[in-house]
């Protein structure tokens, strides 16, 4: 029997005859899966000419058993026909007995319980030729914007289709749909005697028809523009402003603070103690909220079956909650927060930050404004190369950036030049934190200043 | 040849081992795709079996076996290609992917193109003598034994190294190419990485150190790993950095150690001499072929041919055998690392440096081994040749 069918998706009740068929032969009572199914297109263009035309249908299941001994192995496969899976229940038998017997991971508790309705559009999808046209056009229409402006060498347009599940031993079946269309636009720009310059937007949404298309190509080409006239900065301690997309990135990179895995593991700045203790200025909220309507990638169960949750990490600066797996919920003393991944160490990981600024408190310099700010100041756009410059469990970083300074309102490019830090320092040196929130692909944040940041720039 | 394709819906491909058996299936596709006017089909079947561990100071903490199947069909029409990849390899599946290839460029199969398919090539299989490998390779048991005596022996070297960590990774690659210019080959891979690290903790102050270590086409790579070697190395990093302060920030001279300060080159030289970027018009070098681009000193080379190093390999992922290829000779440019694709888009003739993640990608110009050669100078010389600079013993992330 094949179940992968590219047309069919996932059928969950195949997937559960097999499983109990397949675990009763093996003596394993206690199991659980998670599976995927994905169908994806996806189209680029060079000079108006289509280059590559990717299509993709893609399954895969982590399989999760017991044994008699409590321990727990999984596999994970890409192979759903019957003999697939059947392999994939040999390597999790033979996985399990080297399973961690001091911490095993058990059924969330909450893997049956209600789910919170997410209105997943699931939308047509649209021919090669449709996706095409509309990538020429947004690749024609952003090289006229400036006469600078020669290609767009990274770009795309995407529509994909996902299915997921989850299914255990003891009844909990979950099952989402979502579909989802992405653009992505990065421009390249050059001047006689001056050194090539690029930018780029992304937009993500449920549905191509509410794609945001014509923002996406402005944005790009704004920023590309504003980039073309640039100087080399001094090397010195700057007043910074980070936009909402650079701020998230920050504390996306260093959300081990919030993760309860980490903490256990010795792998974050944060402690078991850490909950209740003031890590920032008071005006500071960050929250993690999966269920947020403009959160277009939104499941609505997490690894383990838990249902997603919004949850409250930073309320006025203090540390209030942790996100949490089954395994770590329980080693706290609380409940799975429904951002788990599924494994025999589950991971844990936040879905769509959402940073506020605190109504309680004031500002250390309510002056500033991102509008009106007279005075010098680095404004960060953002931040590269996360996944080499930051040292999550120090706290420490030095990454490079795109970014104006900014002097009389006036805006001029940097060159190139690195920012360089602690994390915790920072979050203690906010002096304003914007009223106005901005949604990114990646999260929700206002404009955030923070003082005395040291810049490494060439001048 | 088309209804036998339409009619054996369950016969998988999967089942198979990766031989020539497969030929009259594989050239029943690639015809079809050809006759429906493509100017080149191309075939890429990938069967993966991996494993990945992690000890946590005492305790093996993670043990994550993965298997994979795919195949990725990959159409070119002038400049233009189409690529569709699949988990399906059933005939079904297959002939659904190439129908969508086919399709993202205009083409329609049964329709009549008078360019017909010459069929493939002899087989080439590259595998012959790797059949043996996976079997070859550590089991679990011993795996895990090998990466708890590591954390032990950290635990051994210094009480403040508070979380030790040694990670272990076998990724093992069954993969066929074929494709309608007769490319027929099969070969085998074999990837094992281990990893260590720490976090060194007194007071309050703490570090972080970490190294890594991998091989290609070496079955004994782990039973053969000095582990009290790398230990010792670990903690002697994690301990001078304990204590280190923060550099002042500024422009200063640097001295790249040797291995891994090859990560700048890798990064900011080495990526922009591959064909993917002069097909975007992303590289500087764009222009400079026999031209000075680096310092006289400079001469570098990309090649896949160095025993067991982790770019080497038998063929790429288009089937072609690996070149020792000179980049930079002297200062000079030689020569940009070229695929299938870069070839047909930029004229630069392929190096043998087609490469893919895996089967969903598409090939892309990528490097193997990349070595700069040695200089006139000693470390030592380069070192007293600084005033005031810094000196960097180790980057990664790259």
């Amino acid at each position: 029997m094949n179940t992968n069918q590219k047309t069919s998706g996932l059928d969950s009740d195949v997937l559960s005859i097999l499983l109990e068929q397949y675990s009763k032969e093996s003596e394993i009572k206690k199991w659980d899966i998670g599976a995927s199914s994905s169908r994806d297109i996806s189209v680029q263009v060079h000079q108006g000419n289509a280059k590559q035309l990717k299509g993709s249908q893609r399954n895969s299941m982590t399989l999760r058993v017991w044994n008699k001994k409590n321990q727990v192995g999984i596999t994970s496969t890409s192979d759903l026909s019957s003999e697939g899976i059947k392999k994939a229940m040999r390597g999790a038998i033979e996985a399990s007995l080297f399973g961690n017997e001091k911490e095993s991971p058990e059924f969330s508790p909450l893997a049956k319980t209600e789910l919170k309705e997410i209105n997943s559009i699931i939308t047509n999808s649209h021919s090669i030729d449709e996706l095409l046209m509309i990538l020429k056009n947004a690749e024609k229409e952003l090289i006229d914007s400036h006469q600078s402006i020669n290609s767009v060498p990274y770009n795309g347009l995407n529509e994909s289709y996902m299915e997921r599940i989850y299914i255990n031993s003891e009844g909990a079946n979950r099952h989402m749909k979502l579909s989802q269309s992405s653009i992505y636009l990065y421009a390249k720009a050059e001047q006689e005697n001056k050194k090539p310059r690029s930018a780029g937007a992304i937009r993500i949404n449920s549905n191509l028809e509410e794609l945001d298309i014509g923002s996406c190509i402005k944005e790009t080409s704004e920023k590309l523009i504003s980039h073309l006239n640039y100087k080399p900065i001094q090397t010195n301690k700057y007043l910074i402003c980070f936009t909402p997309e650079a701020f998230l990135q920050l504390i996306s990179a260093f959300s081990s603070m919030f993760n309860a895995r980490s903490i256990i593991d010795g792998l974050s700045l944060m402690n078991e103690d850490s909950i209740g203790n003031q890590i920032s200025v008071p005006n500071l909220n960050i929250s993690d909220e999966g269920l947020h309507p403009k959160n277009v990638g939104a499941f609505s169960f997490d690894g383990e079956g838990t249902p997603t949750q919004n949850i409250k990490l930073v309320s006025n600066g203090i540390l209030t909650n942790l996100l949490h797996s089954e395994a770590t919920a329980r080693k706290f003393g609380v409940k799975p927060t429904g951002h788990a991944g599924l494994g025999a160490k589950v991971s844990v990981s936040p879905d769509w930050l959402v940073v506020s600024k605190s109504e309680s408190e004031i500002d250390k310099d309510e002056s500033l404004d991102i509008k009106t700010t007279v005075k010098e100041y680095i404004l960060i756009d953002e931040l590269t190369a996360i996944h080499s410059g930051v040292k999550a469990s120090q706290g420490s970083f030095s990454l490079p950036f795109d970014g104006w300074i900014v002097n009389d309102g006036k805006k001029t490019s940097i060159e190139a030049a690195t920012v360089a830090g602690d994390i915790l320092k920072v979050l203690n040196s906010i002096v304003k934190i914007e009223n106005e929130q901005v949604i990114t692909h990646q999260g929700i944040s206002p404009y955030v200043w923070v003082e005395n940041i040291s810049i490494t720039g060439e001048a | 040849m088309t209804n036998s394709l339409l009619t054996k819906q369950n016969e998988i491909l999967l089942l198979h081992t990766f031989d020539d058996t497969l030929k009259p299936q594989i050239e029943e596709l690639l015809s079809l795709g050809k006759s429906a006017g493509a100017d080149l089909v191309e075939i890429f079947l990938e069967k993966s079996d991996n494993i990945s561990l992690l000890a946590e100071q005492e305790d093996i903490s993670n043990v994550s076996p993965s298997f994979g199947i795919g195949a990725g069909i990959r159409v070119f029409l002038g400049k233009k290609d189409g690529f569709v990849s699949t988990n399906d390899l059933s005939n079904a599946g297959l002939l659904f992917a190439l129908n969508q290839a086919l399709g993202m460029l205009g083409l329609v199969t049964g329709s009549k193109n008078k360019d017909k398919f010459e069929g493939l090539s002899d087989f080439k299989d590259f595998g012959t003598k790797k059949n043996d490998w996976l079997d070859h390779s550590p089991k679990l048991d011993e795996s895990t034994i090998k990466l708890i005596e590591a954390t032990k022996l950290l635990a051994d070297k210094n009480k403040n190294l508070q979380v030790r960590r040694a990670s272990y990774s076998r990724n093992w690659q069954e993969v066929l190419v074929a494709a309608t210019d007769g490319v027929f080959a099969r070969d085998i891979r074999l990837h094992q990485t281990v990893g260590i690290n720490v976090i060194a903790q007194q007071d309050k102050n703490r570090s972080t150190s970490a190294r890594r270590y991998g091989s290609s086409g070496n079955p004994n790579d782990l039973r053969n790993w000095e582990i009290d070697k790398s230990a010792d190395e670990l903690n002697e990093s994690a301990q001078k950095m304990l204590y280190a302060g923060y550099v002042e920030a500024g422009q200063m001279p640097v001295v790249l150690a040797n291995k891994f300060g090859g990560v700048i080159f890798h990064e900011a030289c080495g990526h922009l001499l591959e064909t993917t970027q002069l097909e975007r018009g992303t590289s500087p070098f764009q222009d400079s072929i026999n031209k000075q681009i680096a310092h006289k000193a400079v001469s570098a080379v990309d090649e896949g041919l160095s025993n067991h190093a982790f770019g080497s390999l038998s063929m790429d992922d288009e089937g072609m055998e690996p070149q020792n290829t000179v980049l930079i000779e002297n200062g000079i440019l030689k020569k940009f690392l070229s695929d299938r694709a870069g070839y047909l888009r930029t004229g630069h003739p392929r190096t043998g440096s087609g490469r893919r993640q895996n089967f969903s990608f598409a090939a892309a110009s990528r490097m193997r081994n990349t070595y700069i050669k040695q200089g006139n100078f000693t470390p030592e010389e380069l070192i007293k040749s600084v005033d005031d600079g810094l000196y960097c013993k180790s980057m990664g992330g790259g």
